[in-house]
């Protein structure tokens, strides 16, 4: 599997052309949270006193999301800012601070940052979350920060999204360990749907 | 073989006078035909930047550089120092930064770059800007 990044961990992200130019930096991460999909990403020109760009990258422009760098094949990848835009003032908000609550009706938490996968595929793989006290219980001194993964279906409503009950066993503290949670997650799906 | 920092500094003379043009600064390398295209040569005196053209070129040896012209191409493609510069690779991962790079002096056919965790064959260049070298991924 790929690396695992956090949405949040992107913005300011140097976007870098095939040919080694780097264009433009990622300012914000735009999301189909009902696809589970990263749609595209708003700009901010390089440097320090730079501001938002006129441009927009759509994932399809995207040859691949790395730790270091989202990579495009040319300049040309940079489009009007309508096409990622559009969607993220209609659903951008849902995501982050949206509750999550289990397909048994539990609360798990609130989401603080979105987990996508690198590569190509621009897929939403978990969440950060501020636990709530039933997913964590017996350590009520602090609030308590996880990464869930995220269920194959995926409901969005609202200000809330449901995942599978079975993925609050997946839980992680953090990112490294998450890998291997959602590797877990996603072979006992498999092995449950057969 | 030879490497950047082997070629750099060495002193340039035209072949028919031995006159002592300056000395070699930079190569400019066309990371997707893997060659060095052209040179960069700073006066001994006036420390004014001259490109070559590698056909005007004749040799370039363990101690010198003979160029048959010293006369500037018609169009200079823009340069980008190799040594230092970061690499990423098409999946947008860092490799590091580029040490050196090994070239032949006869054709100036790049055969790798040296990097902290080692070579890169000429093969898996696939662009070169001014942020970075991508390479293919291996």
């Amino acid at each position: 599997m790929n690396e695992l990044l956090a949405a949040r961990s992107l913005t300011t992200l140097p976007v870098v052309t095939l040919g080694g130019d780097a264009v433009a930096q990622v300012k914000d991460t735009v999301f189909d949270p009902a696809a589970g999909r990263v749609t595209g990403f708003t700009l901010s020109g390089r440097g320090l006193l730079s501001g938002p760009l006129k441009r927009s990258l759509p994932w399809s422009a995207v040859h691949a999301l790395g730790p270091h760098a989202v990579m495009i094949r040319d300049a040309l990848a940079l489009q009007d800012p309508s096409t990622v835009v559009a969607r993220r003032e209609a659903q951008q908000g849902r995501v982050l601070h949206a509750k999550v609550l289990t397909d048994e009706g539990a609360e798990v938490g609130t989401v603080l940052d979105v987990i996508v996968e690198g590569g190509a595929s621009g897929r939403v793989v978990g969440f950060r979350i501020a636990a709530a006290k039933a997913l964590m219980q017996g350590s009520r001194r602090r609030r308590h920060r996880v990464y869930v993964p995220r269920g194959e279906t995926l409901a969005v409503s609202g200000r809330a999204l449901v995942i599978p009950a079975d993925a609050t066993r997946y839980v992680a503290d953090d990112l490294p360990a998450f890998v291997a949670r959602v590797g877990a997650f996603q072979a006992g799906q498999e092995g449950t749907a057969s | 073989m030879m490497l950047f920092s082997e070629a750099r500094g060495l002193p340039v003379l035209t072949l028919t006078e031995a006159e002592e043009v300056g000395a070699l600064r930079s190569l400019t390398v066309d990371a997707v035909s893997g060659v060095v295209t052209h040179v960069r040569v700073r006066g001994r005196h006036s420390r004014r930047e001259t490109v070559l053209a590698w056909g005007a070129l004749h040799a370039i040896g363990p101690d010198a550089v003979l160029v048959r012209t010293t006369a500037e191409p018609a169009e200079v493609p823009p340069h980008h120092e190799l040594p230092g510069l970061r690499i990423l690779t098409e999946t947008g991962d860092t490799l590091g930064a580029v040490q050196d790079v090994a070239f032949e002096p006869e054709t100036g056919r790049i055969e790798a770059v040296v990097t902290a965790h080692g070579d890169l064959p000429a093969d898996r260049l696939l662009g070169l800007g001014d942020y970075a070298l991508v390479v293919r991924a291996a």
